[in-house]
């Protein structure tokens, strides 16, 4: 009754045209006749689908397939039919399957073993169905994620009435960190006043680095000098220092990264990740030159999440990534298991360490935050960088040896210190489980403060991985 | 019959529509003194002191302070210690579309001994 086409001109019918992905159709439920049609093939031609052999009941086809979405439906016995163990809507045409191809070609199972074929055959269709949700659920997630950062700009990141914090060049460095601390940020614009510009950020690394440059007993710096010494010039020599590293390939030269009101969520969110900054300044400046800069917004990858937490808050189905448990993403920074590699081992500190040691850790290991565990590995505590703001208090970095005093006891300065306006005060530790979803964990991410999440186990608090917000935006940037 | 006429006419006066007498308090108000004219005028208006500097501008509020009233953009405040510092805060607030933003820059603060030498 229907014409059917050969599966050699489906075949060639990718020789001369762009790059096609063969794709594999199976019909396991029986029949004498079965054909499959769909959108590639205009819903006019019906491709012929041979038995499988020795397997009367399974019938396939392979055709070579554009990149992006398609439908498809069967024709079995004169009878229109979908399989419902494949995703499939309930459109215009009817119920019919649904499948996204990827640009990437899939690879072909083998031909079945004849010896137990039905067993064989569903447990290759499992293998199948399952890697492949994940990949086209994640282009559908990125895309959408990248269309609404594409079309905010940083100026939905002002507040109806914000407050940022500046800091003159000129400033003593001492002086500096005890305005971080009674304002309770941990970093702060640049102001150069003879250039009326912006040149830079005072953040919790640069404390780090000047307590440890004091730590050494043959540095240039001594405590008399930290009254005076500015910040320009502790910034110059960080910059020399840094054009040394850099000649070696081993940090990031010292720059300003900024961005303006009216450029897009993605792109300061790029500059974010691309930069290794937290925060980006957003600077405004009438003129075309630049003059006259006028500081905003400190823009920040909580700010852009919670951002996409709101406008997706009710329509969480277009985003099907969200949904899956973190454990099953490459997401984060993870406990090695037993037998398999892992490029970068979670860092990790007992409370009696030494406050040196974390230092140490936060400049050597580049990260922000060292989860603090006990000797089951069960969390107790985390300590940050910017917890550093915290010896600020009663110039606690002046009567204390960094070797000699002991994490427990800068995260008991850090208690007191904390501000009593903090909304989180009570609690320092965010955690979360493996098996809770992205959402939820972009959710409390999105929450000011909150930079990171220390994966643990149930019951026990065991470690078993870190996500920051970066990871989370790294994984939804591609 | 003129009678009756000049009889209808007082007649027209009804009682709720008559003109009333002025009080006489109107009439008897001293002039003010000269204390008032001695007093000095305030510096500043008073409403400038509704000034949005003091709130904590930290990161678990995410830089958010009330709305400012509008008689407070545009003003340059300098921060006002009892004990002299080597830091000064200069602080100011502006619109920027429909939001406001508040910036406070901290300078270090000219000493005197330096510029005598």
């Amino acid at each position: 009754m229907f014409a059917s086409v050969v599966d050699g001109a489906c075949e060639g019918s990718g020789v001369s045209g762009p790059i096609l992905i063969p794709r594999r159709f199976v019909w396991p439920y029986g029949g004498t006749t079965v054909f499959l049609t769909g959108s590639f093939t205009r819903w006019s031609n019906h491709i012929a689908m041979s038995p499988m052999e020795g397997c009367p009941a399974v019938f396939q086809v392979v055709c070579n397939l554009m990149p992006g979405f398609h439908q498809y439906k069967f024709n079995v016995d004169g009878e229109w039919r979908h399989d419902d163990q494949q995703p499939f809507v309930n459109g215009s045409c009817g119920v019919v399957n649904t499948i996204y191809i990827v640009r990437e070609p899939d690879i072909l199972p083998s031909i079945l073993n004849t010896e137990t074929p039905g067993r064989s055959h569903m447990e290759v269709d499992n293998m199948e169905a399952n890697p492949r949700m994940p990949v086209s659920d994640l282009e559908v997630s990125r895309h959408r994620i990248s269309v609404f950062l594409s079309t905010h700009t940083a100026y939905n990141l002002l507040p109806e009435s914000g407050k940022v914090i500046a800091l003159d060049i000129n400033l003593p460095v001492k002086q500096a960190f005890h305005v971080l601390y009674e304002q309770g940020v941990s970093m702060a614009p640049l102001w150069d006043f003879f250039k009326s510009q912006f040149v830079g950020v005072l953040s919790a690394m640069d404390f780090i680095l000047i307590l440890k440059e004091l730590g050494n007993h043959g540095s240039n710096l001594t405590q008399e000098q930290l009254e005076t010494h500015t910040i320009a010039a502790w910034k110059e020599g960080k910059f020399q220092q840094f054009r040394t590293l850099d000649s070696n390939g081993g940090s990031y030269p010292w720059r300003f990264v900024h961005a303006g009101p009216h450029e897009c969520l993605k792109d300061v969110a790029l500059k974010v990740l691309q930069n290794k900054v937290s925060t980006v300044p957003i600077i405004h400046s009438s003129s075309e030159d630049g003059s006259y800069p006028q500081l905003l917004h400190l823009a920040s990858l909580s700010g852009i999440l919670k951002g996409i937490c709101r406008h997706f808050k009710h329509s969480l189905s277009s985003l099907p990534i969200l949904q899956l448990p973190v454990a099953s993403i490459p997401l984060g920074t993870w406990m090695p298991r037993v037998g398999e590699p892992n490029g970068r081992p979670l860092a990790m500190l007992m409370p009696s360490a030494s406050l040196g040691a974390a230092l140490s850790m936060f400049v050597q290991a580049k990260v922000s935050s060292i989860p603090i565990v006990d000797a089951n590995d069960s969390l107790l505590d985390i300590y940050s960088r910017s917890d550093i703001t915290a010896l600020a208090k009663d110039k606690a970095y002046a009567r204390i040896s960094l070797d000699e005093i002991s994490i427990h006891q800068a995260l008991l300065l850090g208690q007191d210190a904390t501000s009593p306006s903090g909304i989180y005060n009570g609690q320092r530790c965010h955690m979360c489980l493996r098996s809770e979803s992205l959402y939820k964990v972009m959710e409390r991410l999105a929450n000011p403060g909150v930079r990171r999440l220390v994966v643990v186990e149930a019951g026990s608090k065991r470690v078993e991985g870190i996500i920051s917000l970066s990871d989370v935006f790294r994984f939804l940037l591609g | 019959m003129s009678n009756s006429h000049s009889e209808n006419h007082d007649e027209v006066t009804v009682a709720g529509f008559e003109v009333p007498k002025s009080p006489d308090s109107s009439y008897n108000n001293v002039y003010p003194g000269n204390e008032d004219e001695a007093r000095d005028p305030p510096m500043v208006p008073s409403h400038l002191q509704h000034t949005l500097l003091n709130y904590p501008a930290n990161r678990d509020t995410a830089g958010t302070v009330p709305l400012p009233q509008n008689v407070i953009l545009n003003h340059l405040y300098i921060e006002n210690r009892e004990s002299p510092r080597s830091v000064v805060a200069l602080g100011f607030t502006h619109r920027f579309h429909s939001k406001y933003v508040t910036v406070v820059l901290y300078k270090p603060v000219q000493r005197r001994g330096n510029t005598s030498i």
